[in-house]
């Protein structure tokens, strides 16, 4: 369970990226964050991975107060979890197999076990056939799937996607949600942060309205 | 274990070949650094064998008057045996030191043909075993002997062996100071080399972090790539050395004349050459750790 107990950032007096939010997600809930741009829902996120540290308030993952862990430790935090990035975060002088195998490599996995891994979940974002290109050589849609292959080729607990179908077209996108509601359904917490209605209308159980950092709307779990 | 060991070699052969012209003059650096440091040894190591050489042949020879009558001459050649250090005693006679000199000096043949008396005296030729070479009874005695009546000079090659192991410590100091400047240039060069890696992969390296690498996971490769640096500039200096040694006799040798003993470079020894690798890949490994410590904040 992640639980947020009264989160305030700020990144530049006098303005909040977050205000006050609290909230809590349930194991296994599909959970949407939306709001117009520059309503908070990167810094939320972030904050749930501990790539920001909030200014005020504190953040439990399962229990344990993540603000609590030591700088050295946080790849415990971070082991359990698979990240979409907005700007995709690739390794632009490596193949789309050797980005994707990067999770399963920080973790000591097989090579052979690393292969047959890494192509099913390239084969699951349609991407199996560009296993050896350079990200660079790819579109951007394509490079939004690698880092979303990347970011579940371990099977993570949690999923926290920021924008993660922004650059593709509605039919690709239905399909990557789709793979995360997958996901889902085997166990895995998954918090999007997106600002496309049309999908959030079709997947969206549980929505959490942002508004410049304030929580606004709620829908789903209370 | 070994897949993380394997990954790890893998991540470094492909950084070391990514940045590899800044890899390269690295490597060159410490390659020239070790190669001075090898070219100092190995004259060094020639100067020791050659007092090692000249001090466990050591041999003193007291030239005699030529009037000098013969029942002082015995006299002398016994006493001059006495001593326990002694290991020998010979009598040259003028004859044989003219004979010696010709098969020593073949080119002057015509000069000693054309003599018409033997410039040379008779002496008496004293070789001291190992164990007391270059030890003060022996000096004492060879001075003792200097003011002897009928004894007009003597030639002691313990002057040459103590010149020897000066030259010797000389040249192991001046390699070692010339070294330890550009080893510490190496040093500089190898840790300037990995923080422009380490900058150049910042972005790879946050991506690490946030799929949850360990510090240690992120530093390995960096330490990696220093040691490997290290290890192949020190090798190259090996490589290099070895040609230089072969080479120097042919291109200066001739022209150094006297001098060309003294300046024969001798190649380094097993432990040496073990030295100079594990000093290019601790070099390097100390280098890179640094940068990696200071400019890498994991």
């Amino acid at each position: 369970m992640i639980e947020l107990f009264h989160i305030w950032k700020q990144y530049q007096k006098p303005f909040w990226a977050l205000n006050d939010v609290s909230l809590q997600i349930k194991d296994s809930d599909f959970y949407f964050i939306t709001g117009p741009s520059g309503s908070g829902k990167t810094t939320l996120l972030k904050t749930i991975f501990r790539e920001t540290l909030p200014t005020e308030g504190q953040i439990l993952i399962n229990g344990v107060n993540i603000l609590k862990i030591h700088d050295s430790r946080i790849y415990t935090l971070r082991r359990r979890m698979g990240i979409v990035f907005q700007d995709f975060r690739l390794m632009f002088h490596r193949t789309v197999f050797e980005n994707v195998a990067v999770p399963l490599q920080v973790i000591g996995v097989a090579r052979k076990e690393i292969r047959r891994r890494v192509f099913n979940t390239l084969q699951k974002v349609n991407l199996h056939q560009k296993m050896w290109e350079l990200p660079s050589r790819l579109s951007y849609g394509e490079q939004q799937r690698v880092a979303i292959a990347r970011a579940v080729v371990n099977n993570p607990e949690i999923i926290l996607a920021d924008e993660p179908t922004g650059n593709l077209d509605p039919e690709l996108a239905f399909e990557i949600i789709s793979l995360f509601k997958d996901i889902n359904r085997q166990g895995a917490t998954v918090v999007i942060g997106s600002h496309d209605r049309e999908l959030i209308r079709h997947f969206g159980d549980n929505i959490l309205f942002l508004q410049k950092g304030k929580i606004v709307g709620k829908e789903g779990h209370p | 274990m070994i897949e993380k060991v394997k990954f790890f070699l893998s991540l470094t052969g492909n950084n070391l070949w990514q940045f590899r012209t800044r890899n390269i003059f690295s490597v060159t650096i410490i390659c020239l650094s070790f190669l001075t440091v090898g070219i100092f040894m190995s004259l060094s190591n020639n100067l020791r064998a050659t007092a090692r050489e000249l001090s466990s042949n050591m041999t003193v020879a007291f030239y005699l008057d030529k009037g000098m009558p013969a029942a002082a001459v015995d006299a002398l050649h016994r006493e001059v045996g006495k001593p326990a250090f002694v290991e020998s005693v010979r009598m040259v006679t003028p004859e044989e030191a003219l004979e010696k000199f010709r098969l020593s000096f073949p080119e002057l043949a015509d000069i000693v043909t054309g003599l018409k008396a033997n410039p040379f005296p008779a002496s008496i030729e004293l070789r001291v075993n190992s164990k007391a070479s270059a030890s003060g009874e022996v000096v004492a005695f060879v001075d003792s002997m200097k003011t002897r009546p009928g004894v007009t000079d003597v030639q002691f090659n313990q002057d040459w062996v103590e010149k020897m192991q000066g030259f010797s410590r000389l040249a192991g100091a001046i390699g070692a100071f010339m070294g330890g400047i550009l080893l510490l240039t190496s040093f500089f060069i190898i840790s300037n080399v990995v923080k422009l890696n380490v900058f150049a992969r910042k972005n790879e390296i946050e991506i690490l972090r946030l799929v949850g690498s360990t510090n240690l996971f992120i530093r390995i490769p960096f330490w990696l790539e220093g040691i490997v640096l290290g290890l192949l500039g020190s090798l190259l200096s090996l490589g290099l050395l070895f040609v230089v040694i072969n080479l120097f006799p042919i291109y200066l040798g001739s022209s150094l004349g006297a001098l060309q003993e003294l300046l024969r470079f001798r190649y380094p020894d097993l432990t040496q050459a073990a030295g100079l690798l594990l000093g290019g890949a601790a070099t390097g490994f100390v280098g890179s750790a640094t940068s990696v410590s200071k400019f890498l904040k994991v």
